[in-house]
């Protein structure tokens, strides 16, 4: 089969160029402005602790559970939001906010991800979204202690444990539509990723049969470990021509 | 020598969390205007973008609220004026609440109460370096490596049909990994995912009447509410 192969000049979107150019510049100042915080204070109260009580066989511990998720959100993540990861990243919440508010914006205005259009409607929603965010939690921390209780409720509480599952479900409604891009359809896309999800159900059928609960806390290291076997798989797949790229309206590759 | 209590109510702390959350809603908005500018000379109109900003915002608010439950179950552990920050740039809900369970042990006491009687400034210095340096890892790969990831899937070059393929795999494969963790890891989860499922749907269905078409821009804010409103019934039935 032959695939289209051939690599066409294009030149980058001006918006998308202005993402990468200054939203990576934005990015550095607010990382620095971060890292700053700690030791400004730290600095004026004479309380730096020395690299030996920040880094030790205890403290590790903190630094596995962020690490390891930093590398799996910016690989698995900056693919689907394209240019607005940069806002995203530095305003943190992706998975159970910024990425399906762009999603939810780009199917609202018919658009795709990875294409100008679709990063430009993504960064306007996550953008908005950010704002709001900023927001919301500025009055709550102004206000914690007149409303603290009515967020300690047990109702709200178990509610809001239950998000990342209700935003599943909303989600999984535009996943196949994500496939659809422009004027070319995916065929057979989900095929890529049936060994994904083969291997994380009997993980998680184990890991349950075994009493060992739900695999849910540790998602940012099976993303890590399994977007390679869904890359690698898709790649087969569409060099065997199980995956298709066809046309939308004559449906011919 | 400064405690633990000093630091998180100190005035400086508070002036520069204020500063930097300034900077970071500047920053939306120089993008927000940028986006904005760009969607109209792509020839998106300016309905649908008042569309999308509309839902967008109103999609926010429930995930927001959802932040401020763990905020407040952060403040407990750090005061309020670190956990604020933390949860209003780069910090994650589920990470952050799970550092702060184990943050008070990792620095040698007993449980988060007994660290923020007796923690000492230098032990709290401890805590802000960790999480503000832990969570860099994610932007050793976009600073240098996020254009590049972009254009892998770049879709607008258009003689390669592996970018399309290759496109639609990242959102699959987070699928893949979460759907099986959630029907198989917990009941409730299961249920929870389902009942969101069936009223984006329904709702799918009832929008596609003349005039509920309104309903398209918050089908996703609705089923993501009832979901997690079900979550009461299912715990109540299976916990």
């Amino acid at each position: 089969m032959s695939k289209n192969n051939t690599k066409p000049v294009h030149t980058m979107d001006p918006f998308q160029e202005w993402c990468h150019k200054w939203g990576r510049v934005g990015t550095v100042i607010a990382l620095v402005y971060m890292i700053a915080i700690p030791f400004v204070v730290l600095t004026y109260y004479d309380c730096v602790p020395s690299l030996g009580q920040v880094i030790n066989l205890s403290t590790i511990s903190i630094l596995l559970i962020y690490i390891p998720v930093g590398f799996s959100e910016a690989l698995s993540y900056t693919p689907i939001l394209g240019c607005s990861a940069y806002l995203t990243f530095i305003t943190g919440n992706i998975m159970n906010l910024k990425l399906p508010c762009a999603a939810n914006a780009m199917k609202l205005a018919e658009k795709e991800p990875n294409t100008p259009e679709g990063e430009a409607i993504s960064s306007v929603a996550v953008a908005s979204c950010s704002i709001m965010t900023i927001l919301i939690l500025a009055l709550a921390a102004l206000f914690s202690t007149w409303i603290m209780p009515v967020f300690e409720l047990p109702q709200v509480k178990t509610a809001s444990e239950y998000l990342i599952p209700a935003l599943f479900g909303s989600l999984t409604l535009g996943l196949f539509a994500s496939t659809n891009s422009g004027t070319k359809v995916v065929k057979n896309g989900i095929m890529g990723v049936l060994p994904v999800l083969i291997i994380v159900s009997i993980l998680a059928l184990a890991v349950r049969l075994l009493g060992g609960g739900s695999l849910f806390g540790a998602v940012g290291f099976l993303i890590l470990f399994m977007l390679p076997v869904a890359i690698i798989s898709s790649r087969i797949m569409w060099k065997k021509g199980i995956i298709k790229v066809v046309d939308k309206e004559t449906g011919k590759e | 020598m400064a405690t633990m209590k000093d630091i998180i109510s100190s005035p400086l702390l508070l002036a520069l969390v204020a500063g930097g959350l300034l900077y970071i809603a500047g920053f939306s908005l120089v993008y927000l205007k940028k986006a904005y500018t760009r969607c109209i000379e792509l020839g998106i109109s300016k309905e649908d973008l008042k569309k999308v900003i509309k839902s967008s915002l109103v999609f926010s608010i429930v995930p927001s609220l959802s932040i401020v439950v763990g905020l407040f179950a952060l403040i407990a552990v750090m005061g309020v004026v670190w956990s604020w920050w933390r949860l209003s740039v780069i910090g994650s809900l589920s990470y952050e609440t799970m550092i702060s369970s184990s943050v008070a042990s990792a620095i040698g006491y007993a449980n988060s109460a007994e660290m923020l009687e007796m923690a000492s400034g230098r032990d709290f210095g401890v805590v802000m370096i960790l999480m503000s340096v832990g969570m860099l890892s994610g932007f050793l790969v976009l600073i240098p490596f996020g254009r590049k990831l972009s254009k892998s899937v770049d879709k607008s070059d258009t003689g390669n049909t592996w970018k399309h393929v290759l496109s639609g795999t990242f959102m699959l494969c987070l699928f893949a990994v979460y759907i099986p963790v959630l029907i198989f890891g917990d009941t409730v989860q299961m249920l929870v995912m389902l009942t969101g499922l069936v009223i984006a749907v329904g709702l799918g269905v009832l929008a596609k009447k003349p005039g509920l078409r309104w309903l398209n821009e918050f089908i996703m804010a609705f089923s993501m509410i009832g979901g997690m409103v079900s979550s009461l019934l299912w715990v109540k039935l299976f916990s």
